[in-house]
């Protein structure tokens, strides 16, 4: 569906992006992922038409659509801050675009009614203003406004990010039944870990201007091909000398000329366990009681460790 | 092919663009000031050789160093007096518990709905040799001539009531904006309200108060219709007398012109450039996390307290007694404000309708009758001819001033490095006093000479209105640019992505997108330089032409002796009429400005659906179209 072929993007000296190549599939939601500043959104706008790629190619069903105006590329975008014209109605954001196109007022009256239904917004809300109505309602405008014109893929920057954290997990939701609703292809950008790994069918994890890893929200967690990507994605302990050491006297084999790390849920205290676990003693230093889970820091071979047990009762 | 088109139409844009901002900047900025600055050293001597230094060896040796004084003496106490009273004002109404401080509020701003010529010749009416309350004030201090509201005293006393708006307006919004839990910090560590009032609040607002000063300074040293109207030897009415003036009369009027509106040009300069490095600075950036809304103080000592209580409404009766007057005199009989007395049982309009016959004794010891001397403000073929004169002018500069603006704006917004050039070019007025502008324009353009307009005297006959428009136009850029440029910058850059996402292209997405969001800007500043420029005297009066007859002109010729021979007759009347007039068109352009203009577009639809159910209960619940 979007093929990006060596994309490199720069701004005067400094290069934003170095060689990205991405292939998003038709009907997927493809999360880009990464801390600030590393590229995520720079190449959402080379997608979009914003950003001219110094060089590499951009496809879009096969077709080169690099140098294509932005108009021309079919592509609805939901922005950070929505970008609801605040001048106009719910009805006149939605049917702008349809406007544009010089569509019969009967056709754009049809198609803005049809969208407001299918993303829950009222008649009643068609005519108010869009500061009339709440975040999630706003969301939902910028959502039906970027969708009307039968866009080929939607484009998704951070459009959580202004709202708060109840909010923003209710949201999460419905955008991700929207978007198996509409079947449309979507890239979703985000700096939220979370939010990549429950929404998205695929991600690709951005450092410095570089894709690191690209895969499923399980690969990029369970399997993570960098450092970055480990410590990214979640937090993470990582197994100094002394403690490998004392694993591999208990039979774990791991291979002393690569660094290992463990996920925090991936270690117990004081629990019954597996045959495949290991067992070692260590003083727990401190602890922080989080209801559903309790956080601890534990000393085991000299290495401070962190460590998240589920709060079953039985914790110590 | 498309992509090139585009290209080709915004280059020839952006070409007609430069070429207009140049001519603009060079042609009515740069030019004829550049002209008046070397004008002061193209003198010569009897003998005809050149003489460079002429003009300033006359000011040195002669009494043109006595404007400079006098200009800079009444900026001096301006400064004191105006930020005595006007941090009394703020304070008194926003900062201290003072009974009926609303009412004394409204009274206090009264000055922001008439100003300039409009509130001189207001107090005139009041205090001047045959004001109305003179006699009143004769009698009370019996040591007071009649003469008394002329000269200095009067410059100053006027003044400092008159130039108290900036501080109703933004020392207001410095003291709301501070954080009451730090008041209450300074109280509960057992200081009490003045104590909190000078080393915690005070503090906080020096920063708008050196503004203030520094506005003030300004002012003082630029004034015009004060000095003018109340007979005060400063540098203004000097330029604009000098203007007038002939080599027959006096030696070389023009250069010495020159050097006055130099030497203020020169003070304005160093003004501002003080300014803008203190302000640059940014102190007293308040740290707080979340504000408290400031709180009243009760002023605890009883005899303080109603000491502050005599002060407020001793101010509040200064700042309400002309217009109260005016308002009252605007609605007597001819005969009443000759009597300066009031007359209950004759109330007219004819001070702003209709015309009366006016009889009088002649020399020669018998009556006559002028048929329809007595006229108001819109039966007056002069004040009629000056109102539509201000209104035609007024209208047209401010709406030029900000399509000029909002052009530039929008190419400002979108090129940083150029649009710098572009921004600074259409400050620069702002550092040249308004009266160099229009001096510069007036013997600059006073030749056909200028190839640039097209070898036209602009300041011959009709003419000077295309002049005058000019110079209102560049004088409302700075202020112009600076409000509506920070409209520009609120619009979420977002949005012109969005839109040309959706397909628009640059001219709609300004028209439909940028400028709906801006216009409320657009529209405020065009009614508050309309505002301004409609009550406009200095620049009108360094005009000095028939032709340019302002409104503010007319009504500074209704200070004239009035009814000898049955001329200027009623013009008190008037004058009382054309205030109050004045006062009405302020106070809705402000309403306009501040209540519906800051509407967004929900309060709107808010107020169209109660619109929409008045009229359908009104007119027997006929349905209304609301559908788009």
């Amino acid at each position: 569906m979007i093929k990006l072929n060596d994309i490199v993007v720069k701004f005067g000296d400094f290069t934003a992006l170095h060689d990205i190549n991405v292939h998003v599939k038709e009907g997927e939601f493809f999360t880009f992922l990464g801390p600030s500043g590393c590229g995520k959104t720079t190449t959402l706008r080379t997608i979009t038409g914003f950003i001219s790629p110094a060089s590499g190619t951009v496809f879009m069903k096969d077709r080169d659509i690099t140098r294509v105006p932005i108009e021309k590329r079919n592509i609805g975008i939901v922005f950070q801050s929505y970008a609801l014209f605040p001048t106009m109605t719910v009805y006149d954001n939605i049917a702008f675009g349809l406007k544009i196109q010089k569509l019969k007022k009967e056709e754009i009256d049809k198609k803005v009614r049809d969208i407001a239904k299918k993303v829950d917004l009222t008649d009643e809300q068609l005519e108010k203003a869009v500061s009339q109505l709440s975040g999630g309602q706003q969301q939902r405008v910028a959502i039906a406004r970027a969708l009307v014109t039968s866009p080929s893929i939607i484009c998704l920057d951070e459009p959580l990010s202004n709202l708060d954290a109840k909010l923003r997990v209710q949201l999460r939701n419905e955008l991700k039944k929207m978007q198996k609703e509409f079947g449309i292809t979507s890239i979703y950008v985000t700096h939220d870990q979370e939010e990549a790994l429950t929404l998205s069918d695929r991600i690709a994890v951005f450092n410095k201007g570089y894709i690191e890893q690209i895969g499923t929200p399980n690969e990029i967690y369970n399997h993570s091909a960098t450092e970055f990507v480990c410590n990214f994605i979640g937090d993470i302990n990582r197994l100094e000398d002394g403690i490998v050491a004392a694993l591999n006297e208990k039979g774990a084999g791991l291979d002393t000329s690569w660094h290992h790390y463990i996920r925090l849920e991936r270690l117990h205290v004081n629990r019954q366990t597996d045959a495949d676990h290991f067992v070692f003693d260590a003083k727990v230093e401190s602890s922080e009681y989080y209801g559903l889970y309790i956080k601890y820091t534990v000393k085991a071979f000299g290495q401070t460790l962190r460590i998240i047990e589920k709060n079953d009762g039985r914790n110590p | 092919m498309l992509n090139e088109k585009r290209i080709d139409s915004t280059f020839v844009f952006r070409v007609i663009g430069l070429v207009f901002f140049a001519y603009l900047f060079l042609g009515f900025m740069v030019v004829p000031c550049w002209n008046t600055l070397t004008s002061i050293f193209t003198e010569k001597t009897a003998t005809g050789d050149p003489d460079p230094f002429a003009v300033i060896r006359f000011f040195l040796a002669g009494n043109m160093k006595q404007y400079v004084w006098n200009s800079l003496k009444l900026a001096v106490i301006l400064v004191i007096t105006v930020n005595i009273v006007g941090i009394s004002i703020v304070l008194l109404t926003e900062y201290f518990e003072i009974k009926g401080a609303k009412i004394l509020r409204m009274g206090y701003m009264t000055t922001m709905i008439y100003s300039g010529v409009a509130l001189v010749t207001g107090y005139m009416f009041l205090y001047a040799n045959d004001g109305i309350l003179t006699p009143l004030l004769t009698n009370a201090f019996p040591g007071l001539e009649k003469t008394w509201f002329t000269g200095f005293g009067a410059v100053v006393f006027t003044m400092t009531f008159a130039c108290t708006s900036n501080h109703m307006l933004f020392l207001r919004n410095a003291i709301r904006g501070i954080d009451y839990n730090t008041v209450e910090a300074a109280r509960n560590m057992g200081a009490n309200p003045f104590k909190v009032l000078l080393k915690v609040v005070m503090p906080t607002l020096i920063p708008t108060l050196f503004s203030l000063t520094v506005m003030t300074f300004i002012t003082g040293l630029c004034a015009m219709s004060s000095p003018t109207l109340l007979g005060y030897d400063s540098i203004n009415p000097e330029i604009v007398r000098l203007a007038g003036s002939s080599t027959a009369d006096e030696s070389f009027p023009q250069a010495r012109a020159a050097l006055l509106s130099i030497i203020l040009a020169l003070f304005t300069i160093i003004l501002l450039t003080v300014l803008t490095a203190y302000e640059r600075k940014g102190h007293y950036l308040s740290v707080s996390k979340t504000k408290a809304k400031l709180q009243k103080q009760k002023i605890n000592n009883p005899v303080a307290n109603v000491l502050a209580h005599i002060y407020a409404y001793v101010l509040f009766i200064i700042y309400m007694t002309p217009v109260v007057m005016i308002i009252i005199f605007s609605f007597q009989s001819y005969t009443a404000i000759r009597m300066k007395r009031l007359d209950f049982s004759g109330w007219t309009m004819i001070n702003f309708f209709g015309t009366e016959d006016y009889e009088f004794l002649t020399s020669r010891g018998t009556y006559k009758t002028r048929e329809g001397a007595i006229s108001g403000v819109f039966s007056n073929e002069d004040t009629l001819g000056g109102i539509k004169m201000s209104f035609v002018l007024a209208a047209l500069a401010a709406a030029l001033a900000c399509v000029i603006v909002v052009v530039a704006c929008n190419y400002i917004s979108k090129h940083k490095k150029s649009g710098t050039f572009l921004e600074y070019a259409l400050l620069f007025p702002w550092l040249l006093p308004t009266i160099l502008i229009c001096y510069s324009y007036r013997t600059y353009f006073n030749s056909t000479d200028v190839w640039y307009v097209a070898n036209t005297n602009l300041y011959y006959a009709e003419n000077v209105k295309l002049l005058i428009i000019m110079a209102y136009v560049v004088t409302k850029l700075p202020f112009s640019l600076r409000m509506i440029k920070a409209a520009f910058y609120s619009i979420d850059t977002e949005l012109e992505d969005a839109a040309k996402n959706l397909g628009s292209g640059p001219v709609r997405t300004f028209l439909r997108v940028k400028l709906p969001i801006i216009l409320p800007s657009v529209l405020a500043v065009f009614a508050l330089n309309f505002n301004a420029l409609f009550t406009e005297y200095d620049m009108s009066a360094t005009f000095a032409s028939k032709y340019g007859k302002t409104y503010a002109m007319v009504i500074q010729s209704m200070t004239m002796d009035e009814g000898l021979y049955g001329y200027n007759v009623n013009a008190s009347g008037r004058r009382c009429a054309s205030t109050v007039f004045i006062m009405i068109v302020s106070g809705i352009i402000l309403w306009l400005v501040y209540g519906v203009g800051a509407r967004d577009l929900s309060e709107r639809l808010a107020a169209k659906k109660r619109r929409q159910e008045f009229f359908a209960k009104r007119f027997g619940g006929r349905k209304l179209k609301t559908e788009p």
